[in-house]
């Protein structure tokens, strides 16, 4: 969640860019809504988020076989809770030709590190939209 | 041996063997330790995931409900929910009470939210000791009260299979994989109806995101 959270605060230099951003759920459709409507990880506690219902800006998609994640090779990698189900957070990015530029594994190492993962996305993004950065 | 009981199991030894040969199979993977994600053989565990679920008969998942391996046990009591085997709510309500591994009574707890059955076990199971066993009952609390049959949706999404050479081909520099999604309004999402039109960024979340 805390990825969300993140890109959620970047929500209007996403739109700036023209990009299109997605979430993958390997759930069935009732547990990604669950996923997008409730802040249950970060919310009722004294964080910047612990009053926000909502915390997902990216479009969701359920993917109730693990399919997908399976094709862009994240899933059944991680035993978390025990479950192999579950994917291994990742972020790819497609630029404009519909080739993929960028990929990161989040290492969730530090308190901070979710802001330093988006901002390499938001910096891969820039790149796939032709725009140079700052 | 009777003869008409012999030719009746040489006959029916073919299917019934098959049945059970998707769990069998499983049980063959190698696991790590617990406390370590293991990415080698993830392509296996995905085929053998998809296998069980498509293809392993009723009696076997029950039977490997009491498989010494934990991961067995899990991947049975899912599939169990998945196959809407209504039978085995009894037994999937005793994991999520007795089983010594977290991850067998979480995917209790996910089957009987997709049987729609035993919500006292599932009302149990938010009071688990590990705290993942009541964020998934959480999770799937109103799925057991809700009208649509979600395993059917999940079975539907096995039932398109998954082919080897399709594992893991999101590389950097190479076109990105279409795929097949589902929007929340149970609709089809592919990737080609945005791919190269627009920058796209796709995050592949965890439970938490």
């Amino acid at each position: 969640m805390h990825q969300q959270a993140q890109l959620r605060l970047r929500k209007g230099e996403v739109e700036k860019l023209g990009a299109e951003t997605f979430v993958v759920m390997p759930l069935d459709t009732y547990r990604t809504q669950t996923f997008k409507e409730q802040n249950w990880l970060l919310g009722g506690g004294k964080g910047p988020f612990g009053k926000e219902k909502s915390l997902v800006f990216a479009t969701p998609l359920s993917d109730p076989a693990g399919q997908v994640s399976a094709i862009y090779g994240v899933s059944r990698r991680a035993l978390r809770w025990g479950s192999w189900v579950e994917n291994y957070p990742h972020w790819f990015v497609i630029d404009r030709k519909g080739i993929i530029t960028f990929i990161l594994k989040p290492t969730f190492a530090t308190p901070t590190s979710y802001q330093d993962d988006i901002e390499a996305v938001i910096a891969a993004l820039k790149k796939a939209s032709g725009q140079s950065l700052p | 041996m009777n003869p008409f009981l012999f030719t009746l199991w040489f006959l029916l030894f073919p299917v019934l063997g098959q049945g059970g040969e998707p769990i069998a199979n499983y049980k063959k993977l190698a696991f790590p330790p617990m406390s370590e994600n293991f990415e080698k053989g993830w392509q296996d565990r995905v085929l053998a995931d998809y296998e069980v679920i498509n293809n392993a008969d009723l009696k076997s998942l029950r039977v490997a409900l009491a498989d010494g391996s934990p991961f067995v046990r899990a991947i049975a009591a899912y599939a169990l929910g998945v196959r809407g085997d209504t039978g085995s709510a009894e037994a999937l309500a005793g994991l999520i009470k007795g089983d010594k591994e977290p991850i067998v009574r979480i995917r209790a707890v996910e089957a009987l939210a997709l049987l729609k059955s035993k919500p006292e076990a599932l009302e149990g199971a938010l009071k688990d000791r590990d705290p993942g066993v009541p964020f998934v009952a959480k999770l799937v609390a109103g799925q057991v009260k809700s009208n649509k049959d979600y395993s059917a949706q999940i079975r539907h999404a096995y039932a398109t299979g998954i082919k080897r050479e399709d594992l893991g081909r999101a590389i950097v520099g190479k076109p990105a994989p279409d795929f097949s999604a589902l929007t929340l309004e149970d609709k089809p999402f592919h990737l080609s109806s945005v791919l190269g039109k627009k920058p796209i960024a796709i995050y592949f979340a965890a439970f938490d995101g």
